[in-house]
Formats: C-alpha cells, sequence, structure tokens
C-alpha cells in the first residue's frame, strides 16, 4: 500500500466570478522512503495539491476524488482523527520560513509545541542535531537566526512527531544557492535516514532533479508529465517541461549557452571601446562596508554578470554605478569621463546608462498605463519629436506587439513577463547605450525568463546595447553573459570570461558557489579542462 | 493620449462614489453637508440682514419661541433663527479655510521631510513636535490676542496649531511609498525631486490628505466655535462660537432662554457629524485595509 495517494483528485474553487477548477483529475503515489517532485509555475495548483493531502484548504473549495494517507481517504476522516493524523502522520514545511515562525517565541518553543499537542516524547536537540543546527539555537528567537536556519527549524519542527509524510512547500525559494544546497542536503539525508516519504513542491527543476526520484509536471492543474526524475529532465517530452528545463540552464552545457560565438569572440571584445568603467569603487554604510574596493570595466555592446549571494554588495554596486548612490571612495568613469555630481549632469548620464529592476509589479507606479510609464523618461528628458511614436518604437522593441494594444493598460492587467518588458521599454525609450539589470528575471516564472534572457541578447545584437546583468544565479550567467565578475563581500574575487570563470574556477568562493548548484541529469561537465 | 487618461480617471473617480454611496452614513453626512451648505449660500437672498441691525428691532428682548420669531430674541431681540442662519456662514468659511491652511503647511512638511530626509528631517520634525506639544488651544489664545482681531486671525490661530498631525501622516505615508521600488525606476529614468513628488508621491498621498481635510473641518469648526466662545472672535460678525459667547454673558440661563443657548449648540454637532461621517466613509472607500472590518 502507499503511503499516500492521489486519485482522481479534482480542487474547485468558489469565487466571486464563479467556480474556478485549480485541480484538475491529478492521480499520484508515493512510497515510503521515496521523493517526489512537484513541479509548476505560480498559479499551477501545486500548492493546492499540498494542502489538500492535510485538509488545510480554504473553506471555498470544493474537493472531488480521493486522497489516501495510509489507505485511508482525508475527506471522510472525523474532526477528531484528522487532528490526530496532522503532524503525527504527515506534516508540511510551508513556504517562506522568514514569515511561518512567530517571531515572539522562541524557537525551542515553537518545535516542542507539535509535540506537546499530541503527546508525544522527544528532545528539541535531537531534532535540531538532525538538521544539523547547534542544541543552543533552541534558546533563539526567529530573527537571531538565518534564512537557512529558519528554514531547517521548519524542517525539524516538521519531523517533531516522527511523520511519516512530510511535505515541503518551496523549501528553499528564498535562499541563497550555498544555503540552499545545505537544506537540500538535509531533506535528502533524512529521507534516506529515516525512511520517511517527501513530496517536495518547487517551480525550479533544478532543485527537484538533484533531490528526487520522481517528478511530476503540472500545469493548470493538471499533471503534463511524470516519470523518473532524471528521464524528464534530461529528455522532456511535453514542450512545459522543456521550456522549464531550458530556463535552469546547466553550467557547462553548451546547449544551454545562448551566446552566439560571434558576439562572445574574445578578440572582438577586447577591441571595443570600454563603456563603463569603475576604479577602486568603495560603499560604507556606517562601519559597515558594501563594496570594499571594486574595479570592473563593461565594454560596448558586451554582456557581463555580476554574481553573487545576497549581502555580497551587488546592489549597492550597481545603484553606485549609476549614480543613485555616492562612493566612499574611488570613481566611476563613463566613456573616460568622471560620473557628474551635479543634478543636470546626472540627468544627462541616464540617457546613456538605464536601470532594469528585480520585481516588475513593484517597479510600476500601479496608477500609470503603460504608455505613461513607457513616456515617463521622454517626459522627465523633454525629448523632441512624436512621443506616441516614440513609445511605441520602445514597446515594439522590447517585444510588446502591436503596441497600441498596450497604451492604456494598467500594470496589473499583465503578466508579470508583460511587465518586466514595460520596464525595459521604459528604459529602451531613451536609447541608452548601457543597461543594468538587478536581478531582471529573479521574479519571474520559469518559462518567462528565458524569454526575457533571449530579448536581452537580441537588443545587444540589434542596438548593440551592453549589459551589466546581476544575478545570484550562475546558470543565468552561463547563459547570456561574455564575461562574470563574482562577488563576495564586497570585494571581486574574480573576473574573467564566462569560459575561465565557470568552467575553471580559480577562487575558492567561486568553487563553493559552483558545487551548490543543483545539477541535472546530464553528465558532469570537464572541470579541469581550460576552454 | 489624455483622452484615455481621462476616460479611466472618470471611471475611477465613478467606481469611487458607487462604493461611497453604498454606505448609508456617509450619504447621509453628505446630504446634511449639501443642505447646510446651501442654506448658507442663500442667507443673503432669502432673509433680511437688517434683522441682524440692532438699531431696527421691532421685537422685545428674551422673547420665546412664536409664530413670528420661530426661535425666540436674544438680548437685544434680534431673531435667534436669523442670528444661527447667519452664524452657519462664518462657521463654514472659517472652519474651512483653517482646514486648507492645516492641510497645506502639514502636506508641505510632511512629504518634504519626508522625502529630503537627513537634517531636513530632523529640523521639521523637531518643529512639528514643538506644535505638537503646544496646548493648541493655549497657543490659538494667545495669537488671537497678539494679533489683531478679525476673521483672518482666527483662521490663522487654528490653521497654524492644528497641522502636526496632517504632517506625521503624510511624512509616513510619504515615506511607505518612497521605498517602493517605482520612485528608485523613476529616479534611475532621471527624474528629479519635483517629478518624483509631483508624479509618484502626491497622487499616492493626496486620497490620504482628501479624507485627512474633512476630518479636520470638524475639529476647527469646533476650534472656532470655541475661541469665539471664549470671546475671542471676530466681534463685528455673528458665529455660532460668539452666539453662545453671547448668551453666556447675557445671563441667557438665568433667563431661562434655552432657545437662545441649542440652535447655534445643535448647529455646530450637526455640522461636525456630517463632516465626521464623509470623512470615514471616504476613509473606508480610499483605505482598502478599512474594507475588511465593514
Amino acid at each position: 500500500m502507499s503511503l499516500l495517494e492521489l486519485r482522481d483528485l479534482s480542487v474547485h474553487y468558489q469565487g466571486a466570478r464563479g467556480e474556478v477548477t485549480a485541480v484538475r483529475s491529478v492521480s499520484l503515489a508515493l512510497e515510503a522512503g521515496r521523493t517526489l517532485g512537484l513541479a509548476g509555475e505560480s498559479g499551477c495548483g501545486k500548492s493546492t495539491v499540498a494542502m489538500s493531502v492535510l485538509r488545510l484548504l480554504p473553506r471555498n473549495a470544493r474537493v472531488e476524488g480521493q486522497v489516501l494517507l495510509d489507505g485511508e481517504d482525508v475527506q471522510t476522516m472525523s474532526w477528531g482523527r484528522l487532528r490526530a493524523v496532522r503532524w503525527a502522520a504527515a506534516s508540511v514545511v510551508f513556504q517562506g520560513a522568514m514569515h511561518a515562525l512567530n517571531p515572539v517565541h522562541r524557537v525551542g518553543e515553537q518545535i516542542a509545541e507539535p509535540m506537546r499537542l499530541h503527546g508525544v516524547t522527544g528532545s528539541v536537540s535531537e531534532l535540531l542535531d538532525q538538521v544539523e543546527l547547534p542544541a543552543r539555537a533552541a534558546r533563539a528567537y526567529p530573527h537571531e537566526l538565518s534564512g537557512g536556519q529558519k528554514q531547517r527549524v521548519m524542517i525539524a519542527m516538521a519531523l517533531a512527531c516522527a511523520p511519516r509524510l512530510v511535505i515541503a512547500d518551496e523549501p528553499t525559494t528564498a535562499l541563497d544557492v550555498v544555503v540552499q544546497a545545505q537544506v537540500l542536503d538535509v531533506l535528502k539525508r533524512l529521507v534516506s535516514e529515516r525512511d520517511i516519504g517527501l513530496v517536495m513542491i518547487s517551480h525550479d527543476l533544478s532543485v527537484l532533479a538533484s533531490t528526487c526520484d520522481r517528478l511530476a509536471v503540472m500545469r493548470n492543474g493538471e499533471i503534463v508529465e511524470e516519470g523518473p526524475a532524471r528521464e524528464v529532465i534530461a529528455s522532456p517530452t511535453h514542450p512545459h517541461t522543456q521550456a522549464l528545463a531550458a530556463a535552469f540552464p546547466t553550467v557547462g552545457d553548451p546547449a544551454s549557452r545562448h551566446v552566439t560565438p560571434a558576439d562572445a569572440e574574445p578578440s572582438g571584445a577586447a577591441d571595443r571601446p570600454v563603456l563603463l568603467r569603475a576604479e577602486g569603487l568603495r560603499v560604507d554604510y556606517g562601519s559597515t562596508k558594501a563594496v570594499a574596493g571594486v574595479d570592473l570595466e563593461v565594454r560596448a555592446g558586451e554582456i557581463v554578470a555580476l554574481v553573487g549571494q545576497s549581502g555580497s554588495g551587488k546592489t549597492t554596486l550597481a545603484r553606485t554605478l549609476l549614480g543613485l548612490q555616492r562612493p566612499t571612495a574611488g570613481r566611476v568613469l563613463f566613456e573616460g569621463a568622471e560620473l557628474p555630481r551635479s543634478a543636470s549632469g546626472l540627468r544627462a548620464y541616464r540617457r546613456q546608462v538605464q536601470l532594469v529592476l528585480q520585481d516588475p509589479t513593484s517597479a510600476l507606479n500601479p496608477r500609470h498605463s503603460v504608455y505613461e510609464a513607457v513616456a515617463e523618461g521622454l517626459r522627465i528628458h523633454r525629448v523632441d519629436g512624436d512621443e506616441a511614436e516614440r513609445v511605441a518604437e520602445a514597446l515594439s522593441h522590447a517585444e510588446l506587439r502591436p503596441p497600441e494594444l498596450f497604451f492604456s493598460s494598467l500594470p496589473h492587467e499583465l503578466s508579470g513577463g508583460q511587465r518586466q518588458r514595460v520596464v525595459i521599454a521604459g528604459a529602451l525609450a531613451l536609447g541608452p547605450r548601457l543597461l543594468i539589470a538587478d536581478e531582471p528575471v529573479a521574479s519571474l516564472d520559469a518559462s518567462v525568463r528565458g524569454e526575457i534572457l533571449a530579448l536581452l541578447l537580441r537588443l545587444r545584437r540589434d542596438l548593440g546595447l551592453a549589459a551589466l546583468v546581476i544575478t545570484h544565479d550562475l546558470g543565468l550567467a552561463w547563459t547570456i553573459a561574455d564575461r562574470v565578475a563574482v562577488m563576495y563581500r564586497g570585494e571581486l574575487v574574480e573576473q574573467g570570461t564566462v569560459e575561465q570563470v565557470l568552467l575553471s574556477p580559480q577562487h575558492e568562493y567561486t568553487r563553493t558557489l559552483l558545487a551548490a548548484v543543483p545539477h541535472h541529469g546530464v553528465p558532469e561537465p570537464d572541470r579541469t579542462g581550460t576552454p | 493620449m489624455t483622452a484615455i487618461v481621462w476616460q479611466r480617471r472618470r471611471a475611477t473617480a465613478g467606481a469611487t462614489w458607487r462604493e461611497f454611496a453604498s454606505q448609508r452614513s456617509g450619504l447621509v453626512g453628505l446630504v446634511g453637508l449639501a443642505v447646510i451648505g446651501v442654506l448658507a449660500v442663500l442667507a443673503p437672498f432669502v432673509t433680511d440682514q437688517s434683522g441682524l441691525d440692532v438699531t431696527r428691532l421691532t421685537a422685545s428682548p428674551w422673547e420665546p419661541p412664536s409664530s413670528s420669531n420661530w426661535l425666540g430674541t436674544d438680548h437685544n431681540g434680534r431673531s435667534v433663527l436669523l442670528l444661527t442662519w447667519w452664524g452657519t456662514r462664518i462657521s463654514l468659511v472659517v472652519g474651512l479655510a483653517a482646514t486648507v491652511l492645516s492641510v497645506l503647511i502639514g502636506t508641505v512638511v510632511g512629504i518634504t521631510a519626508a522625502h529630503f530626509g537627513g537634517w531636513v528631517s530632523a529640523v521639521l520634525m523637531r518643529f512639528t513636535d514643538f506644535f505638537l506639544v503646544l496646548p493648541s488651544l493655549v497657543l490659538a489664545i494667545a495669537l488671537s490676542t497678539v494679533l489683531p482681531r478679525g476673521l483672518g486671525t482666527i483662521v490663522l490661530a487654528i490653521g497654524v496649531t492644528s497641522w502636526p498631525a496632517t504632517a506625521r501622516l503624510v511624512r509616513a505615508q510619504t515615506l511607505a511609498v518612497e521605498a517602493r521600488p517605482f520612485i528608485e525606476r523613476a529616479r534611475a529614468l532621471g527624474g528629479g525631486h519635483g517629478h518624483v513628488i509631483g508624479r509618484h508621491v502626491l497622487p499616492a498621498v493626496l486620497p490620504l490628505v482628501f479624507v485627512n481635510t474633512t476630518l479636520t473641518v470638524a475639529s476647527a469648526i469646533v476650534a472656532e466655535s470655541t475661541l469665539s466662545f471664549l470671546g475671542l472672535g471676530d466681534p463685528t460678525r455673528v458665529s455660532w462660537g460668539s452666539l453662545l459667547h453671547a448668551a453666556n454673558m447675557h445671563g441667557a440661563v438665568s433667563q431661562r432662554a434655552w432657545w437662545f443657548l441649542i440652535p447655534p449648540g445643535l448647529g455646530v454637532v450637526c455640522v461636525v457629524l456630517a463632516f465626521t461621517l464623509c470623512g470615514r466613509a471616504l476613509e473606508t472607500v480610499l483605505n482598502p485595509r478599512l474594507k475588511g472590518e465593514r
């Protein structure tokens, strides 16, 4: 008998605009000691599936089909039986460890809470030990722990009553690559040691590939592909799976590198004039050194990736290069001339260098239409000529066609990818020569990521636009960049061409980062050979 | 292009109005305000101002309500109904003017402090705190004693003492708006202070300011009545506060002339209640966080 079996499960939500079907006849099974991955984009119904296992769905949900936990149907359980099953038989690692812990209780008490409720005896320090946290962490309040530590506390909490099934909903989404790798290791070890069944939900195929035995890909509430994880990822059959797999490229895999050799010609790149140069740049916030002496060059028509963990000073560096933050020491040169300090000088500089922000939803004023958002820069700079024509041109460069159709849309009427295109169009309207993109795809769905990256490459080819792409994702750097600079604690520890840095890293930190990237089923590239 | 923008604004205004109209208390307040406003505007056209002139009176003082004087007469023999009617005008004008002044100062100080930050914010907010801790009535009394008596002085005294709360509110809202990434984008596009404040901050802050205004009017009218009651108002004009002052001075209580005390008092209550009802309803419409609690 399977530990968990979903038979023809459908979930409908009763909304103001009629009934919406979130999950459509999903059938899945999981044995003890196994890991099942559930992949899909936001809104595909994967979290609804997870919540239906413990009947945690909101009141307006209507469930059809069966959810069998150890052969017992969850839907027909009495309230008391359900309470006993929750946590003791199956538990959940909730999404977003930052908010799932109560800030006013010590984490030890929170781990002990389910044990107290179920009358189970157990030791908090033992549980903490299992997730590789010191026993004294039990005395800490959530704010005293890092993101990865909090996530491990959540896992310890899920294990408190020794359940046989654990459901992890996006357990590593908000975490850095290095921390993500540690958390995934903990989960993998627990599955094999304690013979529990793990359902892991993620939008990131590479995370699932490195932990799961079986993989199910969901789209619009339906399972479009299911099978052994390695097979699904190595040779996806459904186009949606292919798009998802392509969005998380493998470093070193030539197929996922989208820069054509002609673009990346090293000799050609060296001849191009230097567009932006930072010399000995330092930015201090009080006593913290956010940027501690950075030398960086971006040449015309070149895409440079700035890679680093969160807190490494990447964003501060970007803001300083844009002139939004004044450096403590050092200087920024654009075409050999130092960045002006006057307001009018900076304004002129902004026509050359533009910014694309991480989250397009918050980067657009919700009250402004697409037209207003794109025309904003033109109005600030009092650009001559036909405004509507320039807006239309910028929108079609950003591949929002036909542009007139989007003029009067408000941001909330667009999809995430379309919003990011509007942000890019707003930058393009000014005809800049360099784009500084801060995590341009981090908040987008997987299938849209590839499109936005392809757009950046096409803009480089068609308009000769250089870009400095800031990212925590080495795969992204591998996909589109000519050169990579690795940032660690405010310093650039390594920079060079993509092949040099990512295939034969010299610095210890670069190697750590690379080792932490989850790998697909494809064979490991030769790390020792020079490109 | 502006046609589309205006079309959208009309649609938004329509939606806001429908939501406002769905709240009965807000509608009651609005109707009350409209009635009072129309009465105040029409006073010179439907009534005879000469009835306020003590030298041309026919009725005797302290007459109780009768068919000729519906609300009786005051210590001079003037009709209390006429006095109260004309008092509406001054109370409303002073209340609105003082509110405009107060909200203007508060908004400018609040946005400036939040937008520029640093020492500008420190200086402005300490200045605000100074006004916040001063008992505003005492300050208003002091101001209207020092300055020449008149309508302008009352407006100034109320306006200058009631802005700190608005300033704090606007500052908080501005800080919240400026933390949003679209402000960073506007800056990166080359937008200066004027652009950021005019295009992004003000439109986001104005609804809040508007709600605050309707609520401030109510307290400004009360403040005006208080100052006039204390005898600090414009002695040449009739307002509800000055009516109560006169009633108090000339012994309306010992004359048992309840008809002289109640109408101006009720006037204050009605106007303040109407403004408060409107303000609360608007607040619910414009602040989505309050909607769930209805």
